[in-house]
């Protein structure tokens, strides 16, 4: 149980014109699962590797239970990592890798038995500690590159891409076995992944990071709702994007006056953009909405199965709108329809 | 598809044909003469005499155990030290920037260099004349250059022992950078993350992960090194000698018979070396078939 604070961090390489890691901050709470979720070469291994002190950084610090670990050596954080490829050690069996961190630690030959045990039992293996890792499949060898790394109860678990190499249904199966784990240990857990859908599934908070820099840091239903900036919204599939300014605890575009309800609002810049999920907004050949109805025209309509998209044309502005196909009404391409944008569905961001 | 194998096989016959008798021929020729056949100067018996001479007889016993005690000494000791000075090299050296240029040196200058050019440096090096010798004088570490340990033509091998280590080292160390360049540092970084040392770090994970590689380069230096004339012929003592240099000694003589002699000894150099390689081969398998 272990909470985590990272300050300002930095960290450049000569390679790169900009810092792999810039300024970034995250206060992780003990027991929480969270994603680092971002492109490739955004800086999310980068940020792992400063947190088990592989790498130093520039500046910055990273606090683990009040105490800088800065100045403590790898060896000694009780920061463990798995890395994407697995590693098992190739000459040792299943039994002697798992152990490896207890036998570094001097831990009686007898104990080291019976902690093996268990943890190839919590990950569901039991019978396979005789064998070479060459032996195993990839996911078992990942399950017991993840029963290695809990043997000596790490302060904090780090996984780096754990499901990237896996077969589709192999990582379904890994993952809810990662959730079922950290949730019944409650081990804080720093996840790594470039899948979105795999990161909401999986995390309590996500962190997003670009090019080193983070962009948000909250749960996952506030990415889809509640986003920080457009990025963040973009990367989640948001689409709907309308610029707005201020206007008396209501918000100006040039489709019109458009009521706010968003907590945010006193925290939101004179000017700042709107944006509304596609399954949030609502259509109606009658305008029977009494708030927040705009006036627009059908540009294309497209059958999805479940549901049915539309592009929507107001005042210049395109929105596109995403309605479960059952009971629709007809609506067509070049219909007149009103748009309803739900005012406890919009949201307004700084960027 | 018969046709086509039946062309390659034919096309391939005169070459293996020469290759065989060549090497075949050779080994079971220098094996008649080591039974003592000599049709050239008129021996035609078949006998162990030359074997049981070498090994047993009162007047080359002595040279031929300590021969082999030396050989054994020389070889496993220049082969371990070698190893161990590549192994501490190339971990010390493979972070830095130039170990590219290192290796790179390494590879253009000493690989090709004869043992003989090595062999003939030690002795301008670290002979009682030499260039050591000379500067601690000087310098007045030592009286004169006469104090200066006997490290070159010396009863313990010394000098050839140095001499093999200065060129295997080199072999060592390419093997080793190439195996440590391409293992990465992602096992060594787990462990650490995993609350391993540096002792332990180097201990159970670099040594493992190296030893096949070291093992198998280890074996190719220690048959070169148990065979081979020049250095210690240069570097060596007249006794203890070491078998190459005995053997050689024997086609010197002016008395044909000896070369029966020669023979011999070359064959019982040969049969300890292929021992040791089929042992390792052996060890290898069992390994293999373990996992
Ligand atoms: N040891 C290193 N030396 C130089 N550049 C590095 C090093 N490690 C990472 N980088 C660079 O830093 C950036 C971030 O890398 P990384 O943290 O591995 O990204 P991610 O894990 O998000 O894919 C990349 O551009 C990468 O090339
Ligand atoms: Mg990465």
């Amino acid at each position: 149980m272990s909470k985590l604070n990272i300050k300002n961090l930095i960290k450049s390489f000569p390679s790169m014109d900009r810092p792999a890691v810039n300024n970034v901050n995250l206060d992780i709470e003990s027991g929480e699962l969270v994603a680092f979720l971002g492109p490739s070469g955004c800086g999310k291994t980068t940020i792992l590797k400063m947190i088990t002190g592989l790498f130093q950084p520039d500046s910055g610090d990273i606090i683990l239970d009040e105490q800088s670990l800065l100045k403590i050596p790898t060896e000694k954080r009780g920061v463990v990592m798995v890395f994407q490829n697995y590693l098992l050690f190739p000459y040792m069996n299943v039994n002697e890798n798992v152990g490896f961190a207890l036998k570094m630690k001097g831990v009686d030959k007898n104990i080291i038995d019976q902690k093996v045990k268990e943890m190839l039992e919590l990950v569901k293996l039991p019978d396979i500690g005789l064998r070479k890792p060459k032996q195993l499949s990839g996911g078992q060898q990942q399950r017991v590159a993840l029963a290695r790394a809990l043997i000596s109860n790490p302060r904090i678990l780090l996984l780096d891409e754990p499901l990237s190499n896996l077969d589709a249904h192999l990582r379904d199966e890994m993952r809810d076995l990662i959730v079922t784990i950290q949730q019944k240990l409650k081990v804080t857990t720093i996840f790594v992944t470039h899948d979105q859908e795999e990161a909401v599934l999986l995390a309590d908070k996500i962190a997003l990071i670009f090019d080193g820099e983070l962009q948000n840091f909250t749960s996952p239903k506030n990415y889809y709702e509640k986003p920080k900036n457009i990025k963040a919204a973009k990367f989640f599939g948001g689409v709907n994007f309308i610029n707005a300014k201020k206007d008396n605890h209501n918000l100006s575009t040039n489709i019109g006056t458009v009521h706010y309800k968003g907590e945010n609002y006193t925290d939101l810049n004179e000017d700042n953009i709107i944006t509304i999920r596609p399954e949030n907004i609502k259509l109606s050949k009658n305008n029977d909405f009494n708030d927040n109805s705009f006036k627009g025209l059908i540009k294309s309509v497209i059958f999805s199965g479940t549901h049915t998209r539309y592009k929507i044309i107001v005042n210049d502005l395109e929105l596109e709108c995403s309605l479960q196909s059952v009971g629709l009404q007809d609506i067509k391409t070049d219909d007149t329809i009103y748009v309803h944008l739900p005012s406890d569905k919009i949201w307004a961001m700084n960027e | 598809m018969g046709g086509e194998r039946l062309k390659i096989i034919l096309s391939l016959t005169p070459p293996l044909l020469i290759i065989f008798t060549l090497f075949f021929g050779g080994i079971f020729y220098g094996f008649l003469q080591s039974l003592g056949y000599q049709p050239a100067i008129g021996k035609y018996e078949i006998n162990f005499s030359a074997y049981y001479n070498v090994m047993f007889s009162e007047r080359y016993a002595k040279l031929f155990w300590t021969g082999l005690g030396l050989n054994l000494w020389v070889s496993f000791a220049s082969t371990f030290l070698a190893a161990v000075f590549a192994l501490f090299g190339a971990l010390a050296i493979r972070k830095t920037f130039f170990a590219k240029t290192i290796c790179n040196f390494i590879y253009s200058l000493n690989l090709p260099m004869p043992h003989l050019v090595v062999a003939v440096g030690i002795i301008f090096v670290f002979s009682q004349s030499g260039l050591l010798a000379r500067l601690a004088s000087q310098i007045g570490l030592i009286g004169s250059p006469g104090d200066f340990p006997v490290l070159v033509k010396d009863k313990y091998g010394l000098g050839i022992i140095l001499a093999y280590i200065w060129k295997e080292a080199a072999f060592f160390f390419i093997i080793l950078m190439s195996v440590l360049q391409s293992l990465g540092e992602n096992f060594e970084e787990l462990a650490q993350s995993l609350g391993a040392n540096r002792w332990q770090r180097f201990r159970y994970v670099i040594l493992p992960l190296v030893m096949p590689n070291l093992f198998s380069a280890s074996i190719i230096v220690f048959a070169f090194s148990f065979g081979a004339y020049e250095v210690p012929a240069l570097l060596g003592v007249i006794y203890p000698q070491m078998l190459p240099v005995m053997a050689f000694e024997f086609f010197l003589n002016p008395d044909l018979n000896a070369r029966s002699e020669g023979m011999a000894l070359s064959i019982i150099i040969a049969i300890i070396v292929m021992i040791l390689v089929v042992f390792y081969f052996w060890l290898t398998q069992a390994k293999i078939r373990k996992d």
